[in-house]
């Protein structure tokens, strides 16, 4: 008796029959569905109310898609099975194709392809290409990124895998280049001068009294400063203390031991509330997901609600 | 809903800590968007895909409603490959429905997307024309009167960055913001997963943050308390009420969350009894 | 050399330039060329990895490994999109160029592409990301356990994010005035005051160290002193 290995495709006995079964049931159903679909579009060439029909009949069958492709995925929380398998092989073929066209037309095609031979990319695909005041200058330099990009595809070649690296050492250099001085503007220096603020903080100034006298003493500090806002006073020091001592946390030149210690754990303590907040933000946005596929299923595909 | 904090005024970015308790969330997005004159040139950055679409999709709805009702002038663009069909799908479903009048190429206008993730955000902040020749149907920009002249991202007056990870408002952070500090403001709206790293730009190099499904939550209120449609309300409420309606598993999910976690350690502690009973 | 020095200097010098583009109007344009070209080598990048995803699928088809039947199913389904998508296949005509057909556009709902990216691509990518839901409820349950101070503390500050952003924190805690002493018992306060300043300066402080990690390996790269990325060659 073959109790086991029934999900796990391995080639052999029932287990085996079975994956294939679910496999071909899967493809049956999905070459189905295109061959509706196929015909469907077809029709909608002939306009009309046969038009509105097809693109209602289209939207329909892919209504069921979606949902039996959901479904499909969600049986992984089972367990693994044939009809998840397919699911996700399904997911990553149209996936890279999906990248590649976008990368395509949205950026090869305008960019290089529109700099290397504008005048055929106007006459095929983008009449309204505008033309350079540089062409020959623009036609030069598009090279780079074409030999570059030759380059970068010779990594699937057998043999010559260095020449990659060519691209790629750009690519770094690029992003290093750029990163670097984005880093010391928006996330150190910018923060520094956002954690460097005053920790006493003051309410708004209050006006005169109501008979329109000139404030005198306490009252005339408020009527310029404001009294003392005792929870943005302590809100500004916890930012600050709260900033040194994970930076104290992070520092492991130092031994963590005496003032250093106590410093680096009370940034552990600030860590730990920051992870914890970060963890109730994120249960919400993960339940937020499950949530969109479940109106789906139950608004959409099954109208219910 | 936080009905006690719906009325209070604060401030654009100061105000005391009681007068700004309420308002970390929509409140500033909702300011900004008013605070810029009718008629601006707006960036909408759509920086997530269909997987982040359940909390993205409610704020990104919700600002172009608002920024149409305010009379700005919007142009769309993606990070992401497939923001610009989230971005479509927000055109047909809210721009084009709830403002008819919006004319494409004048009131607004679909760059799309391209390669490249914060290079791209760089080179729109100096040269925008040299990343974006054409916009996404292969129209010059030079023959669309929103951005033909346009030289970078100085001539917007508000960017948003709907972003749900890397590229997104991290990078309008480091890349636009830095560039032109002062040019223009800048938003976002971000998923939960994603806002503990845009915090710390808040406010001093962003101005307005919603988080998650909450903050599109709130904002769709104002958005709509403020911009109802005469004519078509009952499908303003449906499609500008998407967040609302998600926040409905939001307590049962949480508290379910809650009642796991205590149940767990419930669970060791009646282990470790049991392992030192014997 | 051709392995060594020439992606050194290349790296370097696309480095410098991009730094120095910040410093001078002069050099801004380089800046802007180097940047127009990584956009071209990213989109290039997507190529190489369906180039690279055809390799490894046809390879195991043609070595019979478990599992081969598929990866004929990622093969089928990514060149069909491949096809409907680089030859346009049904796409809306442009109506400035109706007579174009690479004019047109191949992503709206009414061409293949688009309705396969609508009913397809869109709920395989939701879903998988939706089950995420599950396994935070899973790690709930089995990871998350108050052994010490600092567990306590994480816990806790998550109960507290966890009610505030529903109705149960008004419930629980809504009653008690603004402008009473006890305001700061409020769920909906504690929880601006955790993540305005507490989860605000816990970030804050990440962020420096990250930027100084992101400063010191780019200048590493850049000085050509961390020479990693050649061992790929």
């Amino acid at each position: 008796m073959n109790g086991t290995g029934n999900g796990t495709g391995n080639g052999t006995g029932n287990g085996a029959r079975t994956n294939h079964r679910f496999l071909w049931i899967s493809l049956a159903v999905l070459g189905a569905s295109l061959s509706v679909f196929g015909t469907a579009m077809a029709a909608q060439a002939s306009g009309g109310d046969a038009a509105q029909e097809t693109v209602a009949l289209s939207k329909s069958i892919g209504v069921w898609c979606a949902a039996l492709l959901t479904i499909g995925i969600l049986t992984f929380l089972y367990k693994d099975n044939p009809f998840y398998k397919v699911c996700e092989s399904i997911l990553i073929g149209v996936s890279a194709a999906y990248w590649m066209v976008n990368g395509f037309w949205t950026t090869l095609v305008p960019n290089l392809f529109g700099k290397l031979a504008p005048g055929l990319v106007r006459e095929v695909a983008i009449p309204s290409l505008p033309v350079s005041e540089t062409p020959g200058l623009d036609m030069a330099l598009a090279f780079v990124p074409l030999l570059l990009g030759l380059m970068l595809l010779w990594r699937l070649a057998p043999k010559g895998g260095w020449i990659s690296v060519w691209p790629l050492a750009f690519i770094i250099g690029t992003t290093a280049g750029i990163r670097l001085v984005a880093s010391i503007e928006a996330d150190l220096l910018a923060q520094a001068s956002a954690t460097i603020r005053p920790l006493v903080v003051m309410k708004p100034a209050t006006p005169a009294g109501a008979d329109g006298a000139a404030a005198v003493g306490a009252a005339a500090v408020a009527a310029t400063v404001g009294a003392l806002d005792f929870w943005g006073t302590v809100g500004a020091i916890t930012g600050v203390v709260g900033v040194l001592s994970v930076l104290t946390y992070f520092f492991f030149s130092l031994e963590h031991k005496g003032a250093v210690g106590k410093s680096a754990r009370l940034g552990v303590w600030f860590l730990m509330i920051t992870f914890g907040s970060a963890f109730g933000l994120t249960v919400m946005g993960r339940i937020t997901l499950l949530a969109q596929r479940l109106e789906f299923l139950f608004k959409d595909w099954l109208g219910l609600g | 809903m936080d009905t006690n904090t719906h009325d209070r005024q604060g401030g654009g970015g100061g105000g005391s800590f009681l007068a700004r308790l309420g308002g970390i969330d929509r409140r500033w997005i909702f300011l900004a968007i008013e605070s810029i004159p009718e008629g601006s040139r707006v960036l909408l950055a759509f920086d997530y895909d269909p997987a982040s679409a359940g909390e993205l999709q409610p704020m990104a709805n919700a600002m172009v409603h608002h920024c149409a009702a305010r009379g700005h002038k919007i142009v769309f663009m993606a990070l992401w490959p497939l923001g610009k069909q989230m971005a479509d799908a927000t055109i047909d479903d809210v721009l084009l429905e709830f403002h008819p009048n919006y004319a494409y190429g004048t009131d607004y206008v679909q760059l799309g997307y391209k390669a490249g993730n914060e290079a791209v955000v760089k080179l729109m902040a100096t040269n925008l024309p040299q990343q974006y020749s054409t916009d996404a149907a292969g129209a010059a920009l030079s023959s669309l009167p929103l951005v033909a002249g346009v030289q970078d991202l100085a001539a917007f007056q508000l960017i948003a960055s709907i972003s749900a990870g890397y590229p997104g408002a991290k990078e309008w952070v480091q890349y636009a913001n830095s560039a032109a500090p002062e040019a223009f403001t800048l938003v976002s709206g971000s998923t939960g997963v994603q806002v503990s790293q845009l915090l710390p730009y808040y406010p001093a190099q962003m101005e307005g943050l919603l988080v998650a499904v909450k903050g599109a939550a709130e904002y769709e209120m104002l958005v709509t308390a403020k911009y109802p449609s005469a004519d078509k309300p009952e499908l303003l409420a449906e499609r500008l009420g998407q967040g609302r309606v998600r926040m409905g598993p939001q307590l049962v999910a949480h508290l379910l969350m809650i009642g796991l976690i205590i149940l767990g350690n419930v669970a060791m502690i009646a282990g470790r009894s049991r392992g030192g009973a014997r | 050399m051709l392995q060594r020095t020439v992606p050194i200097a290349i790296l370097s010098l696309s480095g410098l330039i991009l730094m120095l583009a910040y410093f001078s109007p002069m050099t801004t344009s380089w800046g802007e060329t180097v940047l127009e070209w990584f956009n071209i080598l990213a989109a290039v990048a997507f190529v190489l990895g369906a180039g690279n995803l055809l390799a490894v699928n046809l390879e195991k088809i043609s070595s019979r490994r478990p599992g081969w039947a598929y990866a004929g199913i990622t093969l089928v389904s990514f060149f069909l999109m491949l096809g409907f998508g680089l030859l346009k296949v049904g796409a809306v005509p442009n109506p400035e160029h109706p007579d174009l057909h690479f004019a047109g556009s191949y992503d709206t709902a009414a061409s293949p592409f688009g309705w396969t990216y609508e009913y397809v691509f869109s709920p395989l990518t939701a879903t998988m990301f939706a089950m995420l839901a599950f396994y935070v409820a899973s790690a709930a349950f089995r990871a998350f356990r108050a052994k010490n101070t600092e567990s306590i503390l994480l816990l806790g500050t998550a109960f507290v994010i966890l009610l505030a952003q529903t109705a149960a924190g008004m419930f629980l805690t809504g009653w008690i005035p603004e402008d009473s002493m006890f305001a700061f018992l409020r769920l909906d306060w504690m929880k601006v005051a955790i993540t305005e300043h507490i989860q605000t300066a816990g970030m804050r402080a990440i962020t420096i160290g990250i930027a100084l990690g992101v400063v010191a390996t780019s200048l590493r790269l850049i000085l050509g002193i961390d020479k990693s990325y050649l061992s790929r060659s």
